[in-house]
Order: structure tokens, then C-alpha cells, then sequence
């Protein structure tokens, strides 16, 4: 069954260097994975810890947040903020026993189009791996 | 440390504690908890007049809302109040102070080592006069009452922290042997430098309070190993928050929730119909109204690591959820994970607002 | 009581009265009739139910059509459900008659869109006070049983249960009755011509309802006496505890503020009250100069305002299903106040919460000549006695 899974893994990319970094994977012709769902957003730290919680909620297999590495931001400190925030979300994870590995943050700058499917393709083999979301069934969510 | 040694019951000496900063005009009002004379009902008071004060009943192991939520607007009025807060009210007004919800500025915070409260059905039901004796014999022996709020049972932080005036009413405190009042800022000791007692210097005999410290200490392990056994993983978490009513009455009464209008009230999760149809489409079936889960976690991520542990939430929960001890268990893991304690000191600031250069290697 | 419109159909109970009822539900399903359902299922940790919205099948074998408690009220569902357009997914739901009346007020007051909602409801014996059902679901299950079969809510129901008049045939599609006939059957009363065409199209074959008809109806009227008198009984104790603003302040001494009332009621649906809001915050000078005048105030500020003004906000539209009690964390009987109110609000405009009438909300509407005791005092306010009429 796991072979025909394909994970859906919605992916919430900064404008100035995670989504980039996706359309020069694109524009360089490197094939990844399209269990991906792109989401652009103006910075990572537009992302409210419950956007992660609501994707996940709502049965998206992983969750993968991508902004500027840290110093890089176009805000100059906005990753800093994503990066507490995401801590703060796992953390949450595992107080509650839930599966952590279905949120993954990651810096991808604006020239890395090859590290942008590179994890990309691992995120979605390492989610294949870990199945389905249960919350994707479950109705009293 | 300045103290002041009053040779009457905890209770009564910070009556007259009160009195004093009241009388002499050093502070405007008090605000403590009181018990309707009428009624018998209790209720958080604010009371300028000397002859209202024998209402009060400011050691009363009673939370009937957490006082820092009242106390945010009154701090911003200008005049002096002597605030009675139990500790956990006092960490959730500096939590509440450094999100701008209130100032220090004007008020003598006076907190005390603290018993734990009873659970708000006890106290509707008008039992508190009945069972006070019997907790304040097994808090001054330095025990845990049966019959107070789970999470107090767990609190840790019964020993206020950074309060003006603090008074010992558990643990060391024998009822009649004097009441043991200690100022720990400028503004306190110049504020009581003529209050009656006897004036002299100690420190609160932490050593009295190691019993109390230990049990607490157990409670807590047993609270939350038996909740990271009951809400762990996705079964363990809707078995949990599965019958929540969505009546959002534990984010009203808790003191970290400060926003007028939640984000889980706002338009941003009503939906249109696709979303439903998408629902019934993928799993042919979906809670209504949606969202339950997210509510919880999504305060778990807002506010956890201020979250002081003070039960309201707890008790208010129309459907016994213990809302309290999931989330001070998340909230010691959020907070820890930041180096936080909530409400320790007013400059330390909230782990979302600040960052360092260096910090979680392994993300990202 | 509202009139039935069309031909009742007769379900078979020989397997009690929850089989019928889900096996129809499932047909409709079946036969596109409608699109989805809202159903209450038991939740996993077997205490409480949830409203679910569902177009399986498969999945009414968990349904509960006759739960014992009532931990969200109906209404609410189907607020969250149709509030921001109507599409064209028609979902039945089958809730209790005040759900139903309270989802009819919420369609006035724009925030529920029953253009594609069938509504659909039952001979309601009462709940179960929900904190009662959570401590102990098994005899509490064992209660509603109990009132159940005997259509009469006991000590064990809610309250407002107890001495509630709008337990059956209220306006609704489709109306399940089984008082006093359930060992022979099952009446599904069409209510509106929707409610009868839906069953037209059903094509069930069954007998007619003449015979268990008039049965039902006497029944009903049997128990709608007994309710009524132990509503009046009630309603003239609330009158004596709150009379009076010491009798108000009596009563709700105990409020500690927190508002659960209000969010639990299907009638409030603002998301921010206005006893919530910024606006209604006080001015901490003018709070600190009231304590000042006074010698004391008693904290959160404005408990006897919130409730008052509640009362003069939404009781035109309460349906005294309880909820508000349910909710309380320190048991005030919140909803004996509410009701008792309610009846003289409504009354005064002759106005009855929860009809599907076409009488408009009465503070939308208004007349040229009436209330002529209100003209009274505001002629007697007016200096000079100047009337516009």
C-alpha cells in the first residue's frame, strides 16, 4: 500500500529565497518531488505556528516550512522569529506524543534550486516512510 | 531582608498589613478576595474605604477569576493599590505586564506562600467556610490538602516571586505564633516603616518549606505522567479534547489570553461550503463546527510558555476536560526549551518577541 | 402546535425506535434525497457526543439520533455549517426541537441558511445536564431511558427540560412522533411542503398515519399540560428569587464573569460581544472613582450588567434549551432566569422564538400604534406631556 502512497506535503516558501530556490529547481530542470503543494509566502515568519497545526490537521502527510538562511533574511530578522516559532511548535509535538517528523523547516536560499529538490525528495521519501497522516481519516478532529 | 513579625494569625496580620497602607493613605484601594457579607458568594474586591476591609478575606485559598485579569486595567488608573495576588496570579500579571497589559508601577504586590485553591464547585457550593479549618491545619503542617485545583496540588511556585511584601501563611506559618511579613523592595519597606509589629531582618525559612516542596514535586510527576499517558498521540489527544463544547471559556479565564478576540473566534475559521464538501469527499465525514483540535494546540503553541498553572481553566470547563494540567505540562516543555519561566522577572522577555544569532542547530 | 401539511409515513418499531430512524435517514442517503446529514455521534472517549457532519452510510451505524445530553447546541452546527453561503449541498439534520428552534431564530437573525437544510426533529423527552452525563454516562444513559419511554422528563432531566412546552411537533421539515404510539409504530409528520415532498419522493410504503395520528396527538397534549403546569410552578419561583435587584444580585452572586453562558448560547452568535469588547471596558479612572464613591466594587466589574444586558439583547429570541446552565461553572440556574424573561419579552410583542411563522424579529419591525403602556411613560417623560401622535 505504502507504494502507492503519495504523500501530499504542503510547503509554505518564502518569496525571496525558498520559492525561488523552487523555480530555479524547476527553470534547471532538476525533477523533485510532487508530493510538494507550494505555498508562497512574503517570509517564514508570515507563518503563524497555527498554520503549520492547521495543515497539519487537515491531513497534510508533512508540513515543510522553507525560508532564507538565518542572516539572510530580506527582513533582516525574520527567519530568528521562524526558527523560535517552529522550535515552539515541535516542542508542542512532542509534549503531546504526536509525530514531530511530519513538520520539517528548512533553509533554502534563492540559488539553491538543486538543495530545494534534493530535500524535497528526501522529505518526501522520509514521509512515504512514515505513512499517511492519521489525520487524514480521523472525523473528530 | 526587612521583615515585620505581627503576633496574631496570617490572616489577621495581613488585616492589618492592609489596613495600614490603606489608612495612612499610602496606596488608594485594595484589591483581595472577599467574601459577600450578604450573599456569602465570593468575589475579588477592590476597596478604598477602611471600614469595608474586614470584608476581606485575602489569604482565602479561593480564585474565583485570576486576579491579574482585573488588575491590568485597574494598574492603568493612577492611583496606589496594594494588590493581595496568590503567585501564580502575581507571574501571570508580570506575563501580562510584558505584553503591555498593565504596569507595576502604581501597585505593592503582596503575595504569600501559597496552600492552593479550591476547585470553583466548591467554593458555589459554599463550603469554603467549613473546610478552611481543616486546610489551614494541613497547609501550616506543610501538607497538600486533598481538595484543592489539581494543578495547585502540582505548583511548584507556591513561593511568590519578586512580590513587594510577601507573608507566610503555609508551611512555617503556625497560626498564632505570629504572622511573618516580608518586604522585599525600597517601596515596601518605606510604606510599612510605621506599620505596628515588631521590625527586624529575616529570611523566609525555605527549610520549613521543603516538605511542602517535595510532595508538590510528587503530585506534579504523578499529574503529568498520568496526562502523558492519557493525551499522547492523535487517540490520546482527541480522546482527551474529543467532548470539548468550543466554548472557549478556558481561553476567557485564562490570564495569558489577553486578545479581545481570539483568532480561533475570528473569521478566519468559518469556511465555505468546498471546505465541508472536501471533507465529506476525502473521509465521508467531519466534526461540526470544525476545528476543536486546533483550537487547543493552537493555544498550546500562543501561550504555553507563560501558561503559571493556575487551573482556571480547568474549572470552568463545562465538560471536566483537565485543560490545566495539559497545559502546564506542555507549557514546562515550551518553556524550558527557551530557558523561560514564566513570570519570574518583568524584564526577561517572552521567548517569540526575542531570538539569539545561534541557537537551535539542529532545525533547519 | 404547528399543523402537519401532507400525508404522515408509518415506520415499523419492532426494533425500537432508534433503527427506524437511521434506516430512513440511510435511504434518503441512498437515494440522493439529500446529500449529508448531521448526526450526533459518541465521542471516543464514550462521555459526549459531537455533531458530525456525514455522507456515509456506513458510518449511521454509529450514529445516535435520540442522545442523552445536548453538549453543543444544534443551532451551532448548523451556524458553522451555512453561515457564509448556501451552495448546493442539501444536509438533513435531525436535532431536538429547541436546536431546531434555535437554528430557525439564527436563519432570522441571518447567521444560518436553511435554503438547503431540511430540518428534521423528534418527540424530545429532555437531556440530561450535561455535567451529570460526563461524571457518569452510564446511569445517566440509564435515566434517559427511562424518560425516554415515558416521554416525561424526571428529576434527572436539565431543568429547563423539565418545564419545557416546545418538546414536539415545533416547525420543522420533518417531525418524528412516537409518544404514546411507540409499540405500534412511527410517525414521520411532514412539516412543510419540502418536509412532504421529500417524503412523496421516498415512495415508502407504508400504512397511513390515521389511525396512530390522533393517538400521538392526544399524548402530546397529555404531556404538554403536565409540562406546562411545571413550568408555571417555575417560572413563579424565578419570578419571586429574582425579584428585585438584591433578587438579581441574589441570584447570580456566584458569577465569577468568565462568560460561558453567553458562548454556549445558540442565540449569541456575535464572535466579539459587545460585554467582551473594548468598548465596554471600563475607563480605569472612572472605574477606580466609582470604587472610591462607593468605599469598594466588586470585581470583574459589570457581572449584573452582562446578564441584564444579554437578557435585553437576545431573550426576543431564546428558546430555553438550557444551555447556558449547562455551561456554568459555579451552577447558577442562568436558564430559569433567561426563560422566565424570555416569556414576558416575547409575550410583550406576541412574538414566539422559534416559529417559522414569517413574523419578523420584533426589534426589527414595528407599528405605528401599539405598546400603548411604553407610550404612556414616554408621554409622562416628555415635558409638557407632548405626544406625536
Amino acid at each position: 500500500m505504502n507504494k502507492e502512497f503519495k504523500p501530499r506535503i504542503t510547503s509554505f516558501l518564502c518569496k525571496w529565497c525558498s520559492y525561488t530556490g523552487a523555480d530555479l529547481a524547476g527553470t534547471s530542470r532538476l525533477q523533485y518531488s510532487t508530493s510538494i503543494i507550494p505555498l508562497q509566502v512574503m517570509c517564514s515568519s508570515r507563518v503563524d505556528p497555527v498554520f503549520l497545526l492547521k495543515a497539519y490537521l487537515s491531513g497534510s502527510d508533512g508540513v515543510l516550512l522553507g525560508g532564507c538562511h538565518p542572516g539572510d533574511c530580506h527582513y533582516e530578522t525574520g527567519n530568528y522569529h521562524t526558527r523560535r516559532r517552529f522550535a515552539l511548535v515541535k516542542e508542542v509535538f512532542e509534549s503531546l506524543g504526536l509525530e514531530s517528523e511530519r513538520l520539517k523547516l528548512s533553509w533554502i536560499s534563492a540559488s539553491e534550486g538543486p538543495k530545494f529538490a534534493r530535500v524535497a525528495n528526501e522529505y518526501t521519501e522520509e514521509i512515504r516512510k512514515l505513512g499517511e497522516n492519521p489525520t487524514r481519516k480521523s472525523i473528530f478532529l | 531582608m526587612s521583615s515585620i513579625t505581627i503576633e496574631k494569625s496570617a490572616s489577621k496580620g495581613i488585616n492589618d498589613l492592609l489596613r495600614h497602607l490603606l489608612s495612612t493613605g499610602k496606596v488608594d484601594a485594595v484589591l483581595a478576595m472577599r467574601m459577600m457579607p450578604d450573599t456569602g458568594a465570593w468575589d475579588l474586591a477592590l476597596v478604598t474605604d477602611v471600614k469595608n476591609l474586614k470584608e476581606l478575606k485575602p489569604l482565602a485559598p479561593v480564585m474565583t477569576v485570576n486576579a491579574s485579569q482585573v488588575l491590568s486595567n485597574l494598574s492603568l488608573s493612577g492611583k496606589k493599590i496594594a494588590a493581595v495576588l496568590k503567585p501564580c496570579e502575581l507571574r501571570a500579571f508580570v506575563e501580562r505586564v510584558k505584553r503591555e497589559q498593565g504596569s507595576l508601577e502604581n501597585l505593592f504586590t503582596i503575595s504569600h506562600t501559597c496552600g492552593g485553591v479550591f476547585p470553583l464547585d466548591l467554593v458555589a457550593e459554599g463550603k469554603v467556610d467549613r473546610l478552611l479549618p481543616k486546610y489551614e491545619k494541613v497547609v501550616s503542617a506543610g501538607e497538600i490538602p486533598s481538595n484543592i485545583r489539581d494543578t495547585c496540588k502540582a505548583c511548584e511556585h507556591f513561593i511568590p516571586m519578586n512580590a513587594d511584601i510577601m507573608v507566610s501563611a503555609a508551611g512555617e506559618c503556625k497560626p498564632g505564633e505570629g504572622c511573618m511579613i516580608y518586604l522585599n523592595s525600597d517601596k515596601a519597606r518605606e510604606a510599612l516603616s510605621e506599620c505596628t509589629g515588631e521590625h527586624g531582618s529575616a529570611v523566609l525559612d525555605s527549610t520549613s518549606l521543603e516538605k511542602l516542596a517535595t510532595a508538590r514535586a510528587r503530585e506534579r510527576e504523578k499529574l503529568f505522567s498520568s496526562i502523558e499517558k492519557d493525551c499522547s498521540g492523535l487517540d490520546g489527544l482527541v480522546n482527551i479534547f474529543g467532548k470539548c463544547v468550543g466554548c472557549h471559556g478556558c481561553s476567557r479565564v485564562c490570564p495569558i489570553c489577553y486578545c479581545t478576540l481570539c483568532d480561533f473566534e475570528s473569521i478566519n475559521f468559518d469556511y465555505n461550503l468546498p471546505y465541508f464538501e472536501e471533507h465529506l469527499a476525502r473521509k465521508g465525514a467531519l466534526r461540526l463546527p470544525p476545528d476543536t483540535m486546533l483550537f487547543h494546540m493552537g493555544r498550546l503553541t500562543h501561550m504555553s510558555f507563560s501558561c503559571v498553572g493556575c487551573g482556571m481553566c480547568s474549572d470552568v470547563c463545562p465538560v471536566g476536560i483537565p485543560v490545566a494540567a495539559v497545559f502546564s505540562r506542555t507549557g514546562e516543555s515550551t518553556a524550558s526549551i527557551f530557558d523561560y519561566l514564566p513570570g519570574r522577572d518583568v524584564t526577561e522577555e517572552i521567548p517569540v518577541m526575542i531570538f539569539k544569532e545561534e541557537e537551535f542547530p539542529e532545525l533547519g | 402546535m404547528t399543523e402537519t401539511t401532507g400525508i404522515p409515513v408509518v415506520l415499523k418499531t419492532d426494533n425500537g425506535v432508534e433503527t427506524p430512524v437511521r434506516e430512513f435517514l440511510g435511504q434518503m442517503l441512498d437515494s440522493g434525497a439529500v446529500d449529508a446529514l448531521i448526526m450526533p455521534l459518541k465521542v471516543p472517549s464514550g462521555d459526549s457526543f459531537a455533531w458530525i457532519l456525514l455522507n456515509d452510510a456506513g458510518m449511521l451505524d454509529d450514529a445516535v439520533p435520540f442522545p442523552a445530553v445536548m453538549p453543543v447546541q444544534g443551532a451551532r452546527a448548523l451556524r458553522s455549517l451555512t453561515r457564509k453561503e448556501k451552495g448546493d449541498l442539501t444536509v438533513l439534520a435531525l436535532m431536538r426541537p429547541c436546536e431546531i428552534r434555535a437554528g430557525i431564530e439564527l436563519s432570522k437573525l441571518g447567521q444560518v441558511n436553511t435554503d438547503n437544510l431540511i430540518l428534521a426533529t423528534y418527540d424530545c423527552p429532555g437531556a440530561i445536564p450535561l455535567q451529570d452525563y460526563v461524571n457518569d454516562p452510564e446511569s445517566s444513559e440509564a435515566s434517559f431511558k427511562e424518560m425516554f419511554t415515558t416521554g416525561e422528563p424526571g428529576e434527572n432531566a436539565k431543568p429547563a427540560c423539565r418545564t419545557c412546552v416546545n418538546f414536539s411537533a415545533v416547525d420543522s421539515d420533518l417531525h418524528f412522533g412516537f409518544l404514546g404510539i411507540s409499540d405500534e409504530g412511527m410517525l414521520v409528520i411532514p412539516g412543510s411542503t419540502r418536509g412532504a415532498e421529500l417524503l412523496q419522493k421516498m415512495d415508502i410504503q407504508s400504512e397511513t398515519g390515521d389511525k396512530l395520528l390522533p393517538l400521538w396527538k392526544s399524548e402530546v397534549e397529555s404531556i404538554l399540560k403536565k409540562r406546562t403546569a411545571a413550568r408555571d410552578i417555575a417560572f413563579k419561583k424565578t419570578e419571586s428569587d429574582i425579584k428585585g435587584f438584591s433578587g438579581m444580585l441574589n441570584v447570580f452572586s456566584n458569577c465569577i464573569g468568565c462568560h460561558n453562558c453567553q458562548s454556549a448560547c445558540p442565540i449569541c452568535y456575535c464572535r466579539l460581544c459587545y460585554f467582551g469588547s473594548e468598548a465596554s471596558r471600563s475607563n480605569p479612572e472612572a472605574l477606580m472613582n466609582q470604587a472610591i464613591k462607593r468605599g469598594g466594587i466588586s470585581l470583574p466589574p459589570e457581572r449584573i450588567m452582562f446578564h441584564t444586558g444579554r437578557l435585553a439583547h437576545m431573550s426576543l429570541s431564546c428558546v430555553s434549551c438550557g444551555q447556558c446552565s449547562d455551561a456554568c461553572p459555579v451552577s447558577i440556574p442562568v436558564a430559569d432566569v433567561f426563560s422566565f424573561v424570555a416569556e414576558q419579552t416575547q409575550s410583550t410583542f406576541e412574538y414566539k422564538a422559534g416559529r417559522n411563522d414569517g413574523k419578523p424579529l420584533p426589534l426589527r419591525d414595528f407599528k405605528k400604534s401599539e405598546l400603548p403602556g411604553v407610550h404612556e411613560l414616554v408621554k409622562d417623560a416628555e415635558p409638557g406631556g407632548a405626544s406625536h401622535e
